[in-house]
């Protein structure tokens, strides 16, 4: 059975069925007609991930079909252990992100359309095994991103998704030129995923490709300096945009990074790869310090974002089997806890209709305000500050262990980033959740001093999903073993690509033996 | 590895921890406020009940581990590539000796606290708090790895920010929990930085294996001295944070902010959990001579610079805070000297003396509602079992009457008297000035005239006076505890001249606290240099002022630049290629949106470019 393809077929077919439906449809009837694909979608991956087997690194399930061979382009597809985890991320995240979509109101039917294309896309994209088959995805998930935004947006979001699509455009056209570059170098037009050796292309032309792809992936990442659009696009966004855009779009960068940059040039990176560790460092030290001068919490997690994908890219700097570990658990932990974060950002601001930390006060308090909430909200920001028990300590961890050894400096630097979360998001809880309850700024004495705010209840269902993902951190945080047997092999193949290559190089071995070596 | 012959409650030494954290899960339908028909209490009991559980699985491991000696259990936790990450258990008599503190401290605590929180309709977010805080700190002092112990050290920071900013609508507990949280951070982060790097360089992370690679490290001079240094300043500033030292003693004066029953375990058992990690990581700072100085230095600071501020203070909580703080320093000196026994027997006793002063502290203020030791007088008479445990729990601190800290005060001074008088003379100092701050406070608040507040001051109800005269009892009778803890060379293994040394100091002390003027109303001195010395003191160096002129300033700069990076120049630069590209996209328009045009063309662009590229490709090689 084609367990992949089905894995594309569930959301592309439930989105046509959703435009095509005939007859007016209840927003309501629209919303679980999507919850049903999405938790079709779900059952699959875990369906999918019965049958991986993890003790292999090499690509497996695979599929693929001859689609338009005179441009290479194939229709490849196959699972590891880096794309498995991403892809149960997304079947979870998507399904949350339908789930806190309620009064809808306009255009329902093509928002649920939209958001089963990008999931279909996203699955896409982490299980393409064809250079081109992987733009195409990628691709094709930006348009209704850009939809979401422009459409279902805050005040401001034409400009947002403006500044999105000219970002992300430019993304694609980089990693597009690099693709088509390195057949044109090669002088093949073999879009498979085999790592390039020094022997086949002369290391300047890779350095370049590999330059265009890092630019093209830093910006979807996204990496100071190209990371400017997100925090626009999140706080325009909604908060189930939001949700899919910090939990598994920017994933597509990380994955990116990890699965093109590295597989496809390890000499070139093992080359680049200390000056990537300064630049992983500088990112996620500005990111934590913008975060900290944010006054809207949207913003605020956006930035935070910008800090700790930077591990990621560290950690695929430093290219040690645990670091590379690291970086997968990152992806996956980084995916729940923002997407935790804004969901509660979201209840917060349906709640008192802002998000300014210079107006929210008191939000904890128990019986007028938002206590759970709040609790959860606590628990989020400890998550992503790294505090123990929860996803993102073993993660960061993980990524300082591997990498430590490699770049001391830029490993100490980006600890330091650590504990910079930390700061800005106790002054998240601090502002907004301590204190007496006020909505109003202290600036303004009179409405301050009010003591009748009544913030309306929040009832348990909108709290459900965030819930989940709360328990989905903890259990992560309290018991990695599970996804770290998932990921280690692949992990490991993709760490020791580098020797690899140099080493096969030597031996003027054949280059089809990659093949079965890792990634091929 | 868990041999089979070993006894079950040996076996199940990992369910200690989780007494704690399971008493947190119980408590959690009633803090979530899912139960309300009966109030909170329930939460309350099954904490007890599990706390209580703990006590008695805790004195049964000490009782089996004393017959067969000290034991070490291994569970796999998470492996990865060279990674391997296990829960380990120390089961020693010192360990185990440091778990009945924590855990009997805790049983005391929480019934004290059902007393003293009698009001308080949050009191199931209390007892879970207070379940999560003791699992964490059981933990630590069992656990055999830096791992774990940095993974519970940091669960314990958690819970600490929550306890201390449990009145969160208050403004300064919010500041208090703050500083409480973000001081032990720092700490934490450079303590991660040293065991990520010890990781990465011993590969185990069990304390036995670290000793043995630093041993051949040290012998094979693996280490540059800068990363010796380094990893040293790391292992030391986790503790250091822990235990209120200075410059991170900040937090633990403003943790007074929070509910007196988490001050009693803060002031007493979570410093001692703090400094057990710093003995434990001793044996690896042989790379670092810097770092022992420091610890040196930072203890001599916090030991004479605590007791100095403590006595400026009138707030009554704190005035025995910056004395925790002062304490911990002498034990830093004896850990730095490499006396670890004397720093475990005054760890113990100043933890047993100090929870008692605490709890009196505690009686007094749910008593008068009042913390502000010019208000208060006259209790003596009217409070007797507060006032013994005053009197009991201060004789326990003092070298002066032969209860606890005065045969650790001995030790002390006869262990650094030859080789390093000076350390002998900042104990002698540091007993002379706790002993004049506690006659101060007795005399404010004991004697003397009652005052408005404390005229109708009845005694305590029984939940709080239960734990409190059971710990007078026990501090009574702590030198005899002592004994069996350290049985050679014997607590009283110190000369005469020595005693009277001690003795003296504490009766300069005392006498100097008795005869000092003491005024309710002007409490600030008229006498100018006394002033200003008394409100350097009062107002701890005026340190928090330092830190927000120097680290505070430098973060939030660094944020401000950053973000005006941000905005200004990363920003502005795109919106102008943004207005660039958009202008050139206008003469496009064809619909009602531009932009969606202008992407089609460009996705059509380059698709038309891919094609032709692919043809051109194809043409050239076929």
């Amino acid at each position: 059975m084609p367990m992949l393809s089905i894995l594309l077929l569930i959301p592309f077919a439930g989105a046509l069925a959703l435009v095509l439906w005939p007859g007016q449809l209840a927003p309501g009837r629209l919303r679980a007609v999507a919850l049903v694909v999405l938790g079709l979608q779900l059952a699959w991956s875990l369906m999918v991930l019965a049958r991986f087997d993890p003790s292999s690194s090499a690509m497996q399930l695979q599929e693929s079909l001859p689609w338009v061979s005179g441009l290479g382009l194939e229709y490849r597809l196959g699972v590891d252990g880096l794309s498995m985890p991403l892809v149960l991320i997304n079947a979870a995240l998507t399904l949350v992100s339908a789930i806190c979509t309620r009064d809808i109101s306009q255009r329902p039917r093509l928002y649920f359309a939209l958001v089963l294309l990008i999931s279909g896309a996203v699955n896409g994209a982490f299980l393409a095994e064809n250079l081109l088959l992987f733009f195409l995805f990628y691709e094709l998930e930006l348009i209704p991103l850009w939809a979401l935004i422009s459409i279902w947006g805050g005040a401001n979001r034409s400009y947002a998704a403006t500044k999105f699509l000219i970002f992300t455009a430019v993304s694609g056209m980089l990693i597009l030129g690099a693709f088509l570059g390195l057949a044109l170098a090669t002088g093949t037009v073999d879009f498979s995923l085999t790592p390039v050796s020094s022997e086949r292309l002369a290391m300047g032309t890779q350095l370049f490709l590999l330059g265009a792809l890092l630019i093209g992936f830093g910006i979807k990442v996204p990496l100071f300096p190209f990371h400017n659009w997100l925090p626009d696009a999140h706080t325009q966004a909604s908060t189930p945009v939001s949700v899919l855009l910090a939990g598994v779009l920017l994933k597509l960068g990380t994955y990116g990074l990890l699965r093109f940059c590295l597989g496809l040039f390890p000499e070139a990176w093992a080359q680049l790869a200390p000056g990537l560790a300064i630049w992983a460092a500088v990112s996620v030290l500005f990111g934590s310090l913008a975060a900290i001068a944010q006054k809207d919490m949207k913003r605020m997690v956006a930035y935070s974002s910008v800090g700790h994908m930077g591990y990621i890219l560290l950690a695929a700097a430093a290219a040690t089997p645990v670091a590379i570990l690291g970086a997968v658990f990152q992806m996956v932990s980084h995916g729940l806890i923002s997407a935790l974060l804004f969901l509660l950002v979201g209840i917060v601001y349906r709640k008192t209709g802002t998000r300014d930390l210079t107006v929210l006060h008191g939000l904890l308090n128990p019986e007028r305000g938002l206590p759970f909430t709040g609790t959860l909200m606590i628990l989020g920001v400890m998550a992503s500050a790294g505090m123990p028990g929860m996803a993102g300590f073993i993660s960061e961890f993980m990524v300082f262990r591997g990498s430590i050894s490699a770049y001391p400096l830029a490993t100490l630097l980006s600890m330091l980033g650590s504990g910079l979360t930390a700061v800005y998001f106790l002054l998240l809880v601090n502002r907004a959740f301590f204190g007496r309850l006020a909505i109003t700024p202290v600036t303004d004495p009179v409405t301050h001093g009010r003591l009748d705010v009544q913030l309306a209840p929040v009832a348990p269902r909108e709290t459900i999903p965030a819930t989940g993902l709360a328990m989905a951190v903890v259990a992560i945080g309290l018991l990695p073993a599970g996804l770290g047997r998932l990921s280690e092999s692949t992990s490991t193949a993709i760490a020791q690509l580098p020797a690899l290559v140099s080493a096969l190089q030597l031996a003027s071995g054949p280059l089809l033996g990659l093949q079965a070596g890792g990634l091929g | 590895m868990s041999a089979p012959s070993l006894s079950l409650p040996i076996q199940l030494v990992w369910m200690i921890p989780l007494y704690g954290f399971s008493g947190m899960l119980l408590s959690l339908p009633w803090a979530a406020g899912w139960f309300k028909r009966n109030g909170p209490r329930p939460a309350a009991y099954l904490n007890l009940l599990v706390t209580l559980l703990a006590v008695i699985h805790g004195s049964w491991i000490l009782q089996q581990v004393w017959q067969l000696g000290p034991q070490h259990l291994e569970f796999a936790w998470f492996q990865a590539a060279d990674l391997n990450l296990r829960i380990g258990f120390d089961l020693s008599l010192t360990n185990l000796a440091a778990l009945e503190l924590v855990t009997g401290l805790s049983l005391l605590g929480q019934v004290y606290a059902l007393g003293y929180l009698d009001k308080e309709w949050s009191l199931a977010r209390f007892y879970a708090l207070v379940g999560f805080f003791e699992g964490a700190l059981a933990g630590v002092v069992l656990s055999s790895s830096l791992f774990m112990s940095y993974f519970l050290l940091e669960m314990l920071t958690l819970s600490t920010y929550l306890l201390v900013g449990f009145w969160y609508a208050q403004p300064l507990v919010v500041t208090a929990a703050r500083d409480a949280f973000l001081t032990k951070r720092v700490g934490d982060v450079l303590l991660l930085m040293g065991m990520v790097a010890l990781s990465a360089w011993a590969g185990s992370m069990e304390f036995q294996d670290l000793y043995v690679w630093a041993a051949e490290a040290d012998a094979s001079g693996a280490l540059t001295p800068l990363a010796g240094t380094l990893l040293g300043l790391g292992l030391i500033a986790g503790p250091m944070g822990k235990c209120a030292q200075f410059p991170m003693h900040l937090w633990l004066d403003e943790a007074m902010e929070g509910p007196n029953p988490a001050s009693i375990l803060r002031n007493s058992v979570v410093v001692t959990a703090g400094a057990l990690v710093l003995m434990k990581v001793m044996p690896l700072l042989r790379f670092s001579p810097l770092a022992t100085s420091v610890l040196l230095v930072v203890g001599t600071i916090s030991a004479v610079g605590g007791a100095l501020v403590a006595i400026a203070q009138v707030d009554i909580k704190r005035a025995f805070s910056y004395s925790t703080t002062s304490y911990l320093g002498l034990v830093f000196i004896a850990i730095a000297l490499q006396q670890p026994a004397i720093a475990l027997l005054l760890l113990f006793a100043h933890g047993l003396s100090k929870a008692l002063l605490f709890m009196s502290v505690g009686s007094i203020i749910a008593t008068t509602n009042c913390q502000d030791l010019t208000e208060l007088g006259g209790l003596g008479s009217r409070m007797p079992a507060t006032t013994s445990a005053y009197l009991v729990g201060s004789a326990g601190l003092l070298g002066l009457l032969p209860l606890g800290c005065f045969w650790c005060f001995g030790l002390l001074v006869d262990t650094f008297a030859h080789q390093q008088p000076f350390f002998a003379a900042v104990c002698l100092l540091t007993n002379a000035l706790t002993a004049f701050n506690l006659t101060r406070v007795y005399r404010h608040v004991f004697l003397g005239q009652a005052m408005p507040k404390t005229k109708r001051a009845p005694e305590v109800n029984w939940l709080m006076a239960l734990p409190m005269v059971s710990l007078t009892v026990l501090v009574a009778l702590m030198p005899a505890l002592m004994a069996r803890l350290d049985p050679v060379p014997g607590i009283a293994s110190f000369s005469l001249p020595v005693a009277i040394a001690v003795v003296s100091s504490g009766l300069l002390g005392v006498a100097g606290g008795a005869v000092a003027p003491l005024h309710k109303f002007w409490s600030r001195s008229l006498v100018q240099p006394l002033r200003v010395l008394q409100d350097l003191l009062a107002s701890d160096f005026y340190t928090d002022r330092i830190y927000r002129a120097t680290i505070v300033a430098a973060v939030a700069g660094l944020a401000r630049l950053s973000d005006w990076l941000d905005t200004r120049v990363v920003n502005g630069l795109v919106n102008g290629i943004g207005r660039l590209s958009l202008a050139s996209a206008d003469g496009l328009k064809l619909g009602v949106s531009g932009q969606l045009q202008s992407y089609l063309l460009t996705v059509v662009l380059a698709i038309v470019l891919l094609l032709a590229s692919l043809q051109w490709l194809q043409w050239l090689h076929g």
